[in-house]
């Protein structure tokens, strides 16, 4: 069993992700199920005009800084949160590994290069505008 | 842990299918999976971002009926995601109001109703600035 | 009318003859309502086979001795009436998640040294001489952490929790819980030392919110809400100024 209490320490890099994780996840819950509803089925059925379905308005608000910081909130939490969550999956359905070290270094790794290919994407696509 | 002189006992192996014993098991699981259709879908969400590089000839917005298949599924996970991350938070989150503690059901209430919220704003200014 | 009876399937397992836990299959009558599944299981004791073993004392949901899987769910077995499994078998076995020592009394030497190991006991920082009086404590300080000592250490949560099946390093459930009652305690200035302990990587972060070991708890102990509470309080601590003061 385990060494005496006195070799523990606080984990601080799981205390950081699961932070992460939770902060990740309180912002999927509430943001991404309308974006769903509107953009993924509401827009292509054409219910309601959405943004996204034409040129002009789409790259507008695009460019507005205000929505490029929330598109980067949207995107990069969530994936912090994803990483976490299929992690902890992989290792309930039956892979030790996901917990090892590469494991980390591979999902929350993925979900950092997610969040920069995010920032560049709202840097190149959309000239700032107010 | 055992030694050659302790009595031999029975080690607990956990069963591969362990999660498919129990419906709250099972549940767990479809919880904790919701975020990979989440994942996929927010990365068509940069792909449509990505796509307005391509100029006004270029844009075509996505109209396929698996498209739109492929959304509802990805809602419906959405929503599970929401609806247990939202109300499990109520039992984590523990505040006091002059030294009483706030009831759980109005710590989760009140994470619904910005929930509601949140989405209508959002709705609004994906809908309005379509014109 | 003919006497109602009602089939036992009880694992057996003798480490000095088998290879693996079995099934033994006994029929019992099904004299009475009140009749749980301990009683069904002393009847077989005392009536067909002396050599079946398992632990119990109380017979009253207090002493947590008899815990084991009936039909597949960790219950106290004195707390499982047989009227809710009758007419069809009852599937008694060892709680999950341990090693087996024979038929169904499992090894808590595990869950012991995890239940020493986060002190729980009330740690002051300067002991008071006995003359200094008691220490007071008022009703809403109690009910900080009243439904966290209910607990009797029956560890149906942990034979409930698929993380610790999964990896017997985590701390688990009822410890993690019980730590928590002693850190909400007004009396009590041992957090530092508990914190060790909950806050390493097999501590409090091993747990994905499954939520079992409070569904199971015949005490109506909650777990999973003392885990992730200390989740987020340890995470407050590192992350707000200030917040890792005293």
């Amino acid at each position: 069993m385990n060494e005496h209490s006195t070799k523990k320490r606080p984990a601080f890099d799981h205390l950081f992700f699961w932070f992460m994780f939770a902060q990740g996840g309180v912002i999927a819950a509430l943001l991404i199920p309308v974006h769903i509803l509107v953009q993924g089925i509401l827009g292509p059925l054409g219910i309601v005009p959405v943004v996204d379905r034409h040129y002009d308005t789409w790259i507008s608000i695009l460019g507005n800084p205000l929505v490029k910081l929330y598109i980067l909130v949207l995107i990069a939490f969530p994936f912090f949160h994803f990483a976490h969550r299929l992690r902890y999956l992989l290792v309930d359905l039956g892979v030790p590994a996901a917990k090892s070290l590469p494991a980390q270094a591979v999902f929350y790794g993925g979900a950092v290069v997610i969040s920069l290919i995010t920032i560049w994407l709202l840097l190149t696509t959309a000239p700032l505008s107010l | 842990m055992s030694t050659e002189t302790a009595t031999r006992e029975y080690r607990w192996v956990m069963p591969r299918g362990w999660w498919t014993r129990r419906a709250n098991y099972f549940w767990y699981i479809v919880r904790e999976f919701t975020s990979l259709p989440l994942a996929v879908w927010l990365l068509w969400f940069l792909v449509e971002v990505q796509r307005a590089q391509s100029g006004p000839k270029g844009y075509v917005p996505h109209s396929s009926t698996a498209f739109v298949i492929f959304s509802v599924i990805c809602l419906g996970f959405a929503l599970y995601h929401s609806i247990t991350f939202l109300s499990l938070a109520g039992v984590i989150l523990h505040f006091k109001v002059l030294d009483r503690p706030i009831p759980s059901r109005l710590v989760v209430l009140s994470q619904f109703g910005a929930w509601a919220a949140i989405s209508a704003v959002i709705a609004f200014v994906l809908i309005y600035f379509a014109r | 009318m003919a006497a109602k009876r009602i089939t036992i399937q009880a694992t057996r397992f003798d480490p000095d003859k088998d290879e693996k836990p079995r099934l033994q299959s006994y029929d019992v009558p099904f004299a009475d309502e009140s009749m749980v599944v301990l009683d069904a299981l002393n009847y077989i004791k005392g009536h067909v086979d002396g050599s079946l073993s398992y632990r119990w004392s109380c017979r009253m949901g207090i002493c947590g001795s008899c815990g084991m899987m009936v039909d597949g769910v960790p219950k106290l077995t004195c707390n499982a009436f047989l009227r809710d499994y009758w007419p069809k078998p009852i599937t008694v076995q060892p709680l999950n998640n341990f090693p087996i020592i024979r038929d169904l009394i499992i090894d808590m030497d595990d869950f012991m040294e995890k239940l020493k190991s986060i002190k729980p006991w009330i740690i002051r920082k300067q002991e008071l001489p006995l003359g200094a009086g008691e220490h007071r404590q008022f009703t809403p300080q109690i009910d900080e952490f009243r439904q966290f000592s209910q607990c009797i250490n029956c560890m149906l949560c942990y034979a409930a929790c698929p993380v610790y099946g999964l990896n017997d390093g985590f701390l688990g459930p009822a410890a993690i819980a019980l730590a928590r009652r002693y850190n909400l305690d007004s009396r009590d200035e041992g957090l530092k030392q508990r914190l060790p302990m909950l806050a390493e990587a097999e501590g409090v972060w091993e747990c994905s919110f499954v939520g079992e070991c409070s569904v199971v708890c015949p005490k109506g102990v909650d777990p999973a809400k003392a885990i992730q509470q200390t989740k987020l309080d340890t995470t407050m601590r590192f992350v707000l100024p200030y917040g890792n003061r005293d």
